[in-house]
């Protein structure tokens, strides 16, 4: 069984030899082939050849094409600044919307046109070329939430909701259609799934979450599983009040970060839902040792149950050592789903 | 912004009245996050009698305490505490010219500032505006500031408190370059230094030589405030 088809067999509910593994990667894969990270984010080649030499040496079993949240942005016309060390970032003093009515006159930017967007698909589609039988494929897109703080300014976002309720439904509706077109690019370039990553999400509150953004992002979830592709929501910080929410989402995959519990997870969210995480990214993955990644990665399988993929609760920071990486490999690779089976 | 008509009635009531009724209304009004009542109610307290340092500390601190509060306990989210610094500084900035004009002293000048490399200002904006709330003289430097813009402005400005906020592991290591360049400018012994964001700890505070740590904006202003001897 290889990574493509041990994901796939898992998300079905068919047998699988073994647990499937899907940590994210960014600076940590651009380390791995001594690439700047201004390079990996910016040149597709770049990040390809760092996500298929890191999967690959770490037998991980998909290859992902996020880099930093500014690709939809840039191509709006957004001020990016880029670091040779550091995710590219949105100036926010400077945000495309600042003019709120700026937005009437914003065009949804071609994915194809030539920006960050389809040095994304480009991404995308050489790693389908170069790994694409062996391993899963996952392409990226911004969730409403995270797509509006990019564009507008995330401390002004948040005062949105409450000033002008009427404009923020307007920005995820322009948000939504960008975010549908830049999806089916990369899945006609064929990738097997869509993350979809929504930080800001864990920010607004329970009630914010189901009145506002909940609504956007079913909608482009629907709409990706339309198109023939899994969906993977991943939603960085404390989750815990929007769980419920999350899980009449209906995505294929979500992973929760470390402030959200698996077990509780696993009781909202039902016993079906495949889940990932949540491992500390920092003080497990990058400051702990082998034994303490091996023993924390053992509590998660044991509080998610069968329905569950190895990874940590965010990215994997560049500096984790490798036998971190090692150690996470090695609880996957000696355990099935089910933990009688193992 | 003002709705002028909003306040006509309450104009007819009698001064003192007024002036009780109202400033519990300003504690409500940032509480809620209502930025153009909590202005029209300080306008209103500062053109009366009121002691303009008597609004910031029995008014607007302990709104800002409370929805600290409601915050740590999950009761409320960053868009409601965003709501509740605006108002909160819309009003400050209404009498923080009467404090220095009536010749209060204010409790400190304060700099705050995002170390370097990292964008992350939610956090750092909101101990700003507490800060500010509870009685300090505010510079906020923004975001992924050099060492050296720190030391200057430490310099010039006369400057007591230095606040560092940092969300990164990796950009954590750049409070201790931060503390270290005031150390070599000679102006370590004139400034308390606090730290804070996410991931720092009191005990990475200790390591890197900061004088005081807090997981909370309203721990921050505690923090400062024992820093002052007030
Ligand atoms: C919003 C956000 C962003 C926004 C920031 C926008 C902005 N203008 O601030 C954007 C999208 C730009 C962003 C980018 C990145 N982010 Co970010 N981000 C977050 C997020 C979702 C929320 C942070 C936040 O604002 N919290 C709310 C505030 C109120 O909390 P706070 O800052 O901790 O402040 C409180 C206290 O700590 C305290 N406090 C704060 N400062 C101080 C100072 C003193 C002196 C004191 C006493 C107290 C104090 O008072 C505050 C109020 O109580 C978190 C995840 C999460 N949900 O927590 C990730 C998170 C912080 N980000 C993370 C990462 C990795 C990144 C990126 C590297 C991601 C990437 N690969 O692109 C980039 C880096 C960009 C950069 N160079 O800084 C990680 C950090 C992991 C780590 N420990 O290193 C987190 C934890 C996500 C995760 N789980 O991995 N991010």
């Amino acid at each position: 069984m290889n990574g493509r088809e041990r994901i796939l067999a898992l998300l079905e509910g068919r047998e699988v030899d073994r647990l499937p593994l899907m940590p994210i990667t960014m600076m940590f894969a651009a380390d791995q082939i001594g690439a700047n990270y201004r390079d990996y984010a910016t040149d597709y080649r770049v990040m390809a050849e760092g996500q298929i030499f890191t999967a690959e040496k770490f037998d991980f079993d998909y290859v992902n094409t996020m880099s930093d949240p500014a690709r939809e942005a840039a191509d709006c016309g957004a001020v990016i600044e880029y670091f040779d060390n550091q995710p590219a970032a949105i100036v926010e003093n400077q945000a495309r919307l600042a003019d709120k009515t700026d937005l009437a006159s914003l065009k949804i930017p071609d994915p194809l046109g030539g920006g960050r967007m389809n040095n994304g698909i480009n991404a995308v589609a050489l790693m389908v070329e170069k790994v694409g039988k062996e391993k899963l494929v996952e392409g990226w897109i911004e969730g409403p939430c995270a797509e509006a703080a990019d564009l507008r300014g995330i401390n002004t976002l948040m005062l949105d909701f409450y000033d002008d309720p009427a404009f923020v439904r307007d920005l995820f509706e322009f948000i939504i259609e960008m975010e549908l077109r830049f999806a089916r690019a990369q899945i006609d370039a064929g990738a097997d799934s869509i993350g979809l990553g929504d930080a800001a999400a864990s920010l607004v509150g329970p009630q914010i979450y189901e009145e506002f953004v909940w609504p956007f992002e079913k909608k482009l979830i629907d709409g990706i599983h339309e198109m023939g592709a899994l969906v993977r929501l991943h939603i960085c910080g404390n989750t815990r009040p929007i769980l419920g929410d999350m899980a009449r989402l209906k995505c294929d995959i979500v992973d929760l970060d470390f402030l959200a519990p698996l077990e509780e997870g696993r009781k909202k969210m039902g016993p079906d839902q495949v889940l990932l995480g949540n491992i500390d990214p920092v003080r497990v993955m990058r400051n702990g040792n082998a034994e303490l990644v091996t023993s924390t990665v053992a509590e998660c399988h044991r509080q998610a149950g069968k329905r569950y993929i190895v990874g940590a609760g965010c990215e994997i920071p560049y500096d984790t050592p490798e036998e971190n990486i090692q150690a996470l490999h090695d609880y996957a690779a000696s355990h099935r789903p089910d933990l009688d089976d193992s | 912004m003002q709705n002028p008509d909003k306040f006509t009635k309450e104009k007819n009531l009698t001064p003192i009245i007024l002036a009780m009724k109202d400033l519990k209304e300003l504690y409500e009004a940032v509480i809620t996050g209502d930025a153009v009542t909590a202005r029209s109610i300080t306008e209103e307290a500062l053109s009366g009698e009121t002691d303009p340092l008597s609004l910031v500390s029995e008014h607007l601190t302990p709104a800002m305490d409370e929805i600290g509060r409601r915050f740590e306990a999950s009761e409320c989210f960053v868009p409601e505490l965003l709501l509740s610094a605006r108002a909160m500084k819309g009003a400050m900035e209404l009498i923080q010219p009467r404090l220095l004009e009536s010749g209060v002293e204010l409790l400190g000048r304060v700099i705050v500032a995002t170390v370097k490399g990292d964008l992350h200002d939610i956090g750092k904006n909101l101990v700003a505006a507490v800060l500010e709330g509870g009685g300090f003289e505010v510079i906020d430097m923004g975001v992924n500031v050099e060492p050296e813009k720190i030391v200057e402005t430490i310099k010039e400005k006369d400057v007591q408190i230095v606040v560092l906020s940092a969300l990164l592991t990796t950009t954590m290591p750049a409070m201790k370059t931060s503390i270290e360049a005031i150390e070599a400018a000679g102006v370590r012994d004139k400034v308390t230094i606090l730290v804070g964001g996410a991931p720092v700890t009191q005990r990475f505070a200790d390591e890197i030589g900061a004088d005081g740590y807090s997981d909370s904006a309203v721990g921050a202003v505690a923090v400062a405030r024992k820093a002052v001897g007030a």
